[in-house]
């Protein structure tokens, strides 16, 4: 997994924050007071304070379904040096996973997240394994140093979306 | 109307046999079960209930999570006792159903009812709530039956590995003569997390399948709902006007006189309020409870104020007649009465004797053969009301206070 540029987005890549089904995410072993949207929605993202923190261990399990079929491009996974995530497991479209089978799927991708990674340089991911994407989970197994809690500033994915008719946009024709 | 999807772990094992909770521990929890059930799927009708053995042969699904209460009640029927219950087993078993559930949309919930001694380590049972936890497992334990020493403590050492935001209760059940679902009834196991709706709904099923044991007051709100009404709020309104006492009781200490005006004035105004709130209830009833409970409240209020020379006989008169109609209605006014001519005046022997002469004036009327308007009854109480009213010079503000309220 080589990376390019670190605050660069690709070029022809976007940020897929606007595609994902806020009704649908899940996150799996999140402290009840450092949540999932901390590390993923716009603002507080951006916020080094705020931090998705795991729970009872260092495991962490995202689950994020998106309003439209995407390709995944790459992944920006952002943590403070100790406690951030090590290895990362992606699976496409795999839905309602629970971390006993986890391991039962060969993840679609995996990567192990080294300093830098966290420092805010983002991920390239097998882009042909993730063509045809309706739902992201992500298996943070393990963070840098083994400690108990797992912590993530921020998460942001990027891809493309294909070319889907967008339901709501479709308007009735009228008879006259 | 959380949706939930729901696994209740039965102890079926030989510890059940036992008769200390009526009929047996066994039959106790079958009823159980079947409250919880119904209050589930009450509470919101995509809930899904199911049930498993722990003891026996070995744990055994009868049946999974479902809405339909005629299926759960029916496998609960037939079912056997015997064997050792185990409890690890029961809570993972019961973790995997909840896995397979139809709707995943759905809350996970285990109710264990742990009757037999815990023969597992508190390491392990600690391991078991973490690993629920992780997966957002909510678990409610019903401890009852044996007494094992150490298995308090492993149970609540399980409850805290599971907890996460007050979702996970454990329940102590002693044996008694309360039944088992009684007891449950007023848990948050019932209630849900504080939500009313389902509480109340809960307490409806249960008054319906329970009967007429255990009403408040010794009147069945089916028969009397009118009755248990006044009586349930008369008693509420003491309870809160007690608690405030007790916190004006402190401030008071310092205060004298003029803080007991002021707190007569508004409590006067409190009463008031009272009375129209309690009087527009009471039109549900009969004319003439209605009529009566004006009148007492009214007398209620020229008390509190301190001014009973005016209407000494009439207030007899018409206390007995309420009180020839209801005795019981009677004297739970009278107790609320009592407790706010207390507030109203600050010297406590005054409110002493306040007190007594209600509560004697009403006595007084209750009793068959003495006439309230007997002038030696007169003589007596207007001698109980001049000696209250020799204390009232003794504050120097409180005749003329009483002057403007005229």
């Amino acid at each position: 997994m080589s990376g390019e540029s670190a605050s660069a987005i690709q070029k022809g890549q976007v940020d897929l924050l606007d595609f994902i089904d806020w009704s649908g995410v899940e996150c799996l072993n999140q402290s009840s007071t450092h949540s999932l949207p901390n590390a993923l929605k716009q603002g507080y993202r951006e916020d080094d304070g705020l931090h998705l923190d795991s729970d009872a261990d260092e495991q962490l399990l995202l689950y994020i379904p998106f309003t439209q079929v995407i390709k995944l491009h790459s992944i920006l996974v952002k943590g403070p040096e100790e406690e951030g995530p090590k290895t990362v497991k992606l699976f496409s479209n795999k839905e309602h996973m629970g971390f006993s089978n986890v391991n039962d799927y060969p993840p679609s991708d995996m990567a192990v997240l080294t300093p830098d990674n966290l420092k805010g340089k983002p991920v390239l991911v097998k882009y042909v394994k993730f063509q045809n994407v309706r739902s992201l989970t992500i298996f943070i197994e393990d963070n840098q140093t083994g400690s108990e809690i797992t912590q993530v500033q921020k998460i942001m994915l990027y891809g493309s979306t294909v070319e889907t008719t967008d339901m709501k946009g479709l308007k009735k024709i009228e008879d006259h | 109307m959380v949706l939930e999807a729901t696994m209740i772990c039965i102890d079926n094992s030989e510890w059940m046999r036992n008769g200390d909770y009526s009929p047996s521990r066994f039959q106790a929890q079958a009823d159980a079960v079947n409250l919880i059930c119904g209050a589930k799927t009450q509470s919101n009708p995509e809930n899904t209930v199911g049930v498993l053995t722990m003891a026996g042969k070995g744990v055994r699904v009868l049946v999974t999570p479902t809405s339909d209460l005629g299926k759960i009640l029916a496998c609960m029927h037939g079912l056997e006792i015997g064997g050792d219950m185990n409890l690890a087993a029961g809570i993972q078993v019961a973790q995997l159903a909840l896995k397979h559930r139809q709707n995943k949309k759905q809350q996970q919930r285990i109710i264990v009812f742990a009757g037999s001694p815990v023969k597992h380590e508190k390491k392990v049972l600690e391991m078991i709530g973490r690993k629920l936890k992780k997966n957002s497992v909510a678990l409610d334990i019903v401890n009852f039956g044996e007494e094992d020493e150490g298995k308090t403590e492993k149970l609540e050492a399980l409850l805290a590995a599971v907890n996460n935001n007050d979702t996970s209760h454990i329940v102590h059940v002693p044996a008694g003569t309360n039944a088992l679902s009684d007891v449950l009834i007023s848990t948050p196991i019932f209630t849900g997390n504080g939500e009313g709706g389902s509480g109340f709904a809960a307490a409806a099923a249960a008054a319906a399948a329970g009967g007429v044991s255990g009403f408040e007051f010794g009147v069945d709100p089916n028969l009397d709902p009118e009755l248990a009404l006044a009586l349930r709020v008369s008693m509420e309104e003491e309870r809160a006007r007690q608690e405030a006492a007790a916190k004006k009781a402190a401030e008071e200490a310092s205060k004298q006189e003029k803080g007991g005006e002021q707190q007569a004035s508004s409590q006067d105004a409190t009463m008031t309020e009272r009375a129209s709130a309690s009087a527009s209830e009471a039109e549900t009833k009969t004319n003439d409870m209605m009529d009566d409970e004006n009148a007492l409240l009214q007398q209620a209020l020229a008390m509190s104020m301190d001014d009973p020379a005016i209407n000494q006989e009439a207030k007899d008169t018409d206390m007995s007649e309420a009180a020839s109609d209801d005795p019981e209605l009677a004297l739970a006014l009278q107790l609320s009465v009592a407790d706010s001519s207390k507030d109203s005046s600050s010297q406590s022997d005054m409110s002493k004797l306040l007190a007594d002469q209600s509560f004697v004036s009403s006595i007084l009327a209750s009793l068959p053969g003495v006439d309230p308007n007997d002038p030696s009854v007169k003589d007596l109480l207007a001698s109980m009301q001049n000696q209250s009213e020799s204390q009232q010079k003794n504050d120097d503000k409180k005749p003329p206070s009483e002057e403007e309220k005229k």
